[in-house]
């Protein structure tokens, strides 16, 4: 049960970090990468729930596999729109958003 | 047959083939080819999926039984994104008349609806994922997808980040439900949670609210609906009605068939904090929508307000009153948000113009395209002779026998605070005088797919019985 736990103290805390950086940041590509880290440290439970269960279990590994390859696929369409936003504004600050206001 | 995997086949075919069509043939010098032929593929399989919910074609089991559940609550839900796809898809053969790059657009389009097609009928928590995200990542390219446009592209970056958000918190809520269950099947997971450690308890309701807020993102609920008018606004408005009357619909699949498992487990009063939700939701969203100045930001918020509607059905969530009603609510909002929300389209494509000005004495220069949307707004707004109105009144009785009498009273309330917009545009297009009585062009297939929906909307709302059948045989052969 010991390692379990640690592995699933540094995910709670690399969901801390993701959640503090879409808090705080306001750069569109920073705030991707804490999303990112989001599901990092849901890949890591997966991975550590898998492994150190009372009864392991291979499906968790599956999971991760298609979490990584979709989070691949979602940052490449993600930077794609960051790109185009960056050409439009020459910026990517997401404070500088302001066109749509009701 | 196996209804699901044949769909998979259609429709991921068809989306791969636009694309490559065009590059082999040069389609792109035939500009509607790809959109009749989406139109098609969407026609055919609405077809299959309506003959087998009349039982003339067995539904038949799952060829993958753990990962696909092949049952009625995921054809009802079917019937629903199809209906929408093919609205959107029909409609956009004018609406996306001159934009470039058409079979990307219309590829993207019938991926989406795969995706909303494999979440309704998911049964374990990976198809789930991979669903959820099948749905969400063309839809975060079709926000964006005038590219040239500050607009539709801060949409995009504000719907993206969001969505990449909820896919985050979905999945980190989802790696907590396994961690406590080694399963990620959903009829496995609710056995193993049934035999949980009661000490274990704080962790499921961990997972079971990070899963809910994932979703939510999704839902449109207060307080994740932030993104919501942003991003239908600066969206090609097609796109803004599959978002809202579509992948919304999905999106309330997925929580119908997580929370069912996790519900009756958990000790802690969800039914309250479901409620309040459901409260905040719709009140906020009438609210807002009573002081918009754009005719896509109000529906916008009048599509978050009915989302606190059917929130109902899922705070009374073991009763299957609620569970018909949000169900059946689903039918309804779909058919009439889509026919709101392209009438909108088509009357901004017109004027060049989102705002509410164009709407004034519109009965006389578009007289189709104004009765299809008045039919639409007051079925929104629960008109009795109208479809809207039956689905309501179920939800509101639930939430009655469900000892949440003061939920149906501000359902209610709110229901007569949304006729306050709903009845302003009405009254703008028949009441007031046209600023210029020049007749405006009506495209003959689009007002033709509009009064064929609202149609829709007034029949079932005289005769709903087919449809009530329908989702109550849903309702219980999905809960035992």
């Amino acid at each position: 049960m010991e390692p379990l736990f640690n592995y699933f103290f540094v995910s709670l805390l690399l969901f801390a970090i993701g959640v503090y950086g879409l808090i705080s940041k306001r750069n569109a590509l920073r705030l991707l990468f804490a999303v990112e880290i989001i599901i990092n440290a849901a890949t890591l439970n997966f991975v550590a729930f898998s492994r150190y269960l009372p009864t392991p279990s291979a499906s968790g590994q599956v999971f991760v596999v298609f979490a990584i390859a979709f989070a691949a696929a979602e940052a490449a369409a993600g930077l794609a729109i960051i790109l185009v936003a960056f050409r439009l504004n020459k910026d990517v600050d997401i404070r500088e958003l302001r066109r749509l206001r009701g | 047959m196996d209804i699901p995997i044949i769909l998979t086949g259609t429709l991921a075919g068809s989306a791969l083939l636009l694309p490559a069509l065009d590059i082999a043939i040069g389609t792109k010098t035939n500009r509607t080819f790809s959109a009749y032929f989406t139109s098609f593929v969407m026609a055919i399989s609405l077809a299959l999926v309506l003959l087998s919910a009349t039982s003339v074609i067995p539904l038949g089991e799952s060829a993958a039984p753990k990962l696909l559940q092949n049952d009625f609550m995921g054809l009802v839900f079917a019937i629903i994104v199809l209906s929408v796809a093919l609205m959107v898809s029909l409609s956009s053969i004018d609406y996306m008349r001159d934009e470039p790059n058409t079979s990307i657009y219309y590829s993207l389009l019938l991926f989406t609806s795969l995706g909303m097609i494999l979440l309704s009928f998911a049964a374990d928590l990976l198809m789930v994922f991979v669903a959820w995200e099948l749905m969400g990542i063309p839809t975060f390219i079709l926000v964006g997808y005038r590219k040239k446009d500050p607009n539709s592209n801060e949409a995009a970056v504000k719907f993206f980040l969001l969505g990449a958000l909820s896919t985050g918190v979905l999945l980190y809520g989802i790696s907590i439900l396994f961690g406590l269950t080694g399963s990620t099947n959903l009829a496995a997971v609710a056995a193993e949670l049934s035999t949980l450690d009661a000490s274990m308890m704080p962790m499921l309701a961990f997972g079971v609210i990070l899963a809910i807020a994932g979703l939510g993102l999704k839902l449109s609920i207060v307080p994740f609906h932030m993104w919501i008018p942003d991003a239908y606004e600066g969206a090609p408005t097609t796109v803004s009605t599959l978002l809202s009357a579509g992948t919304k619909k999905a999106g309330f699949v997925a929580a119908i068939r997580i929370l069912a498992v996790a519900f009756p487990l958990l000790k802690l009063d969800l039914t309250m904090a479901l409620a309040v939700i459901a409260l905040a939701t719709m009140t906020l969203g009438n609210l807002a929508a009573l002081t918009q100045k754009s005719m896509t930001r109000l529906l916008a918020y009048s599509s978050i307000a009915q989302a606190g509607y059917m929130m109902i059905g899922l705070a009374v969530l073991p009763s299957n009153l609620g569970l018909t009603g949000l169900l059946y609510h689903s039918f309804n909002h779909a058919l009439m948000q889509g026919v709101a929300f392209l009438a909108a389209a088509m009357i901004s494509s017109r004027f060049s113009k989102a705002s509410l000005e164009p709407y004034e004495g519109l009965s006389r220069s578009m007289p189709l395209t104004s009765f299809s949307l008045t039919i639409a707004l007051l079925g929104l707004a629960g008109m009795p002779p109208l479809s809207g109105f039956w689905s309501k009144f179920i939800l509101f009785t639930a939430a009655v026998d469900g000892n949440l009498t003061w939920l149906a009273f501000a359902g209610l309330l709110n229901s007569a605070l949304s006729l306050g917009y709903y009845g302003l545009i009405v009254k703008r297009m028949y009441v007031d005088e046209p600023s210029s009585t020049q007749k405006v062009h009506e495209p003959v297939g689009f007002a033709l797919l509009l009064l064929a929906a609202s149609m829709v909307v007034i029949i079932t709302g005289i005769y709903p019985a087919p449809i009530y059948d329908l989702t109550q045989k849903a309702v219980l052969a999905f809960v035992p």
